[in-house]
């Protein structure tokens, strides 16, 4: 399947948000994404990054400006959208296919085909022979790769993913990646990636944005030309991929550092600098 | 965590049980003999030998015991049901209509807080020194149970799962029976499993107040004819029934909840 039309693009023009008086999440925000296209949001906590996708899933009710999912406004539950989230949200009660299974249940797909859709999904993402364990049974990371099978089973040519392998351990992470880069090029759908790991996002994308904390605003889009296929693990020794690292990490650093003058605000200052000190040494290894 | 279990910790559950009979059969001669001696009147402790005798002669000689529980076992099983059903039906339609909930809250407030025993005269005077007097009773108390344990369990849903099925297409109706419902039954299940109990508790009442059948009313008239071995009989009965009750609902929630 091979998306490519201009149906499955995403347009963001001049959107404000605001929760009460006093925080504004998201500052004129500005951002085309064409379709097949995989581009992520980074910045630090509390730049906005999440409310965005929420406004595009339709989660949130959009206050300010424009926004289109594939021509059409931000609706949830819409078919032509799926979406994933840091926790697995697998129901303890199905069984790892029965929780693959359950987009297309909600969605109307036949029984026969959603089964055989489930199946091969499972296998890409390494579980053929866990089909009928229950999520008790399988470790955080098997529990993520079921999630993902989960978004992926849906012919969704839109996927909306909100730091989707943020509560793994560092070595499970790389693993899910490169599944879901495999994934992905099977099928080039446009995806929306939040994170707040900067290699995660150069390694993965098509594009990567830097957003500023409070309020969020866009600091830099940045082009990310890595050829593909690519692979996690190669990737963590090509030159070229340091390099690319190194200049997001600039401006992300412009990100921080202007978080970090603003005094008002010193408890999130310290999370920033608990990221920076992580980024550094993410750069270092 | 039984097949988990350590074999130190295994030879100590054996001590354990060993303790415990060894202080029973104690206890039991203890028991006995006070009563031989007529330390205090057997009047007042009844005797276990005669006890005992009391159990053999009513479950295997004139099956009075038997015959008299069966009656108290129609009664619990119509009281467990109705409340179950009940209280299911109307928790359900409370989480889904919460302005259902706000509309009754008052009136099953006061219901809920009154001793239901003290509806008994009323139950008598409407249905009848009959069966039916003492399933009403039954009820009353099981659906109050099995109610508040349904809304509660339906209340604490995860609501990560509400956003995701929202995400996934699934209707408002599809998200309450797939979503919510399923992840309340445990909850629910642990209604049931007292509610069980407190019907068989509001039928025994019943039948202590008023009736011509049951365990209740066997206990009320050896009370009342000072077979004191008869009620200690009974009451042993009855605690066996109740445990016996209790673990095969845990058997049938274990079962369905595999998944646990």
């Amino acid at each position: 399947m091979q998306i490519s039309d201009k149906s499955a693009s995403i347009e963001i023009e001049h959107v404000n948000h605001r929760f009460g008086d006093a925080v504004q999440a998201v500052s004129d925000a500005n951002i085309k994404i064409e379709a097949g296209e995989f581009v992520s949001i980074v910045g630090p906590s509390g730049c906005g990054k999440t409310t965005l996708l929420n406004l595009l899933a339709g989660l949130l009710d959009l206050q300010e400006g424009r926004m289109t999912v594939a021509g059409k406004p931000p609706m949830a539950g819409r078919h032509d959208v799926a979406y994933m989230l840091a926790r697995d949200c697998l129901f303890p009660w199905r069984t790892a296919i029965d929780n693959v299974m359950l987009g297309g249940e909600f969605r109307g797909v036949p029984a026969v085909r959603r089964r055989d859709r489930a199946i091969e999904i499972l296998g890409h993402v390494g579980l053929a022979g866990f089909e009928n364990h229950h999520p008790k049974a399988l470790s955080h990371g098997m529990r993520q790769r079921v999630a993902l099978a989960r978004t992926f089973s849906l012919d969704s040519p839109v996927l909306l993913m909100d730091e989707p392998f943020g509560a793994l351990d560092a070595q499970t992470k790389m693993q899910l990646e490169d599944v879901l880069l495999n994934l992905w090029s099977k099928e080039r759908r446009t995806v929306l990636f939040i994170t707040h790991d900067l290699a995660e996002a150069v390694m993965l994308s098509d594009r990567v944005i830097v957003m500023s904390a409070r309020p969020g605003r866009i600091l830099a889009d940045i082009k990310i030309a890595l050829p593909r296929p690519r692979s996690v693990r190669a990737l963590q020794k090509d030159p070229q991929f340091h390099a690319i690292y190194a200049e997001v990490w600039g401006w992300l650093e412009q990100a921080l550092g202007n978080f970090q003058g603003d005094k008002e605000d010193r408890l999130s200052a310290k999370a920033s600098a608990v990221l920076t000190q992580s980024l550094t040494q993410k750069a270092e290894e | 965590m039984k097949n988990g279990t350590l074999p130190l910790a295994r030879g100590q559950n054996l001590t354990v049980l060993i303790w415990q009979i060894l202080t029973l059969v104690i206890f039991i001669l203890v028991w006995e003999w006070t009563s031989i001696n007529r330390m205090i009147d057997p009047l007042f402790i009844g005797q276990p030998s005669k006890i005992f005798a009391y159990l053999y002669d009513s479950t295997f000689g004139d099956q009075k015991l038997l015959k008299e529980a069966a009656w108290t076992l129609w009664a619990t099983s119509w009281a467990f049901a109705l409340g179950s059903l009940g209280g299911l039906a109307f928790g359900l339609l409370f989480v889904a209509y919460p302005a259902l909930e706000r509309f009754f809250d008052p009136l099953f407030a006061a219901l809920n807080a009154l001793p239901r025993i003290a509806l008994a005269p009323l139950f008598l005077l409407w249905f009848g020194l009959g069966v039916t007097s003492k399933i009403a009773l039954g009820t009353s108390l099981t659906f109050f149970i099995v109610l508040n344990s349904t809304v509660a369990g339906a209340r604490s849903v995860d609501q990560d799962w509400l956003t995701l099925s929202r995400m996934l297409g699934a209707s408002k109706t599809e998200v309450f029976f797939k979503v919510t419902l399923v992840s309340a039954v445990p909850t629910i299940f642990s209604g049931f499993r007292l509610g069980l109990i407190y019907a068989l508790l509001g039928v025994i009442g019943g039948e202590i107040i008023a009736s011509q059948h049951g365990l209740g009313q066997l206990l009320s008239y050896l009370a009342g004819t000072f077979d004191t071995n008869g009620v200690f009989g009974v009451l042993f009965f009855l605690a066996i029934l109740g445990v016996t009750l209790t673990q095969g609902m845990t058997a049938i929630e274990k079962h369905l909840l595999r998944w646990r």
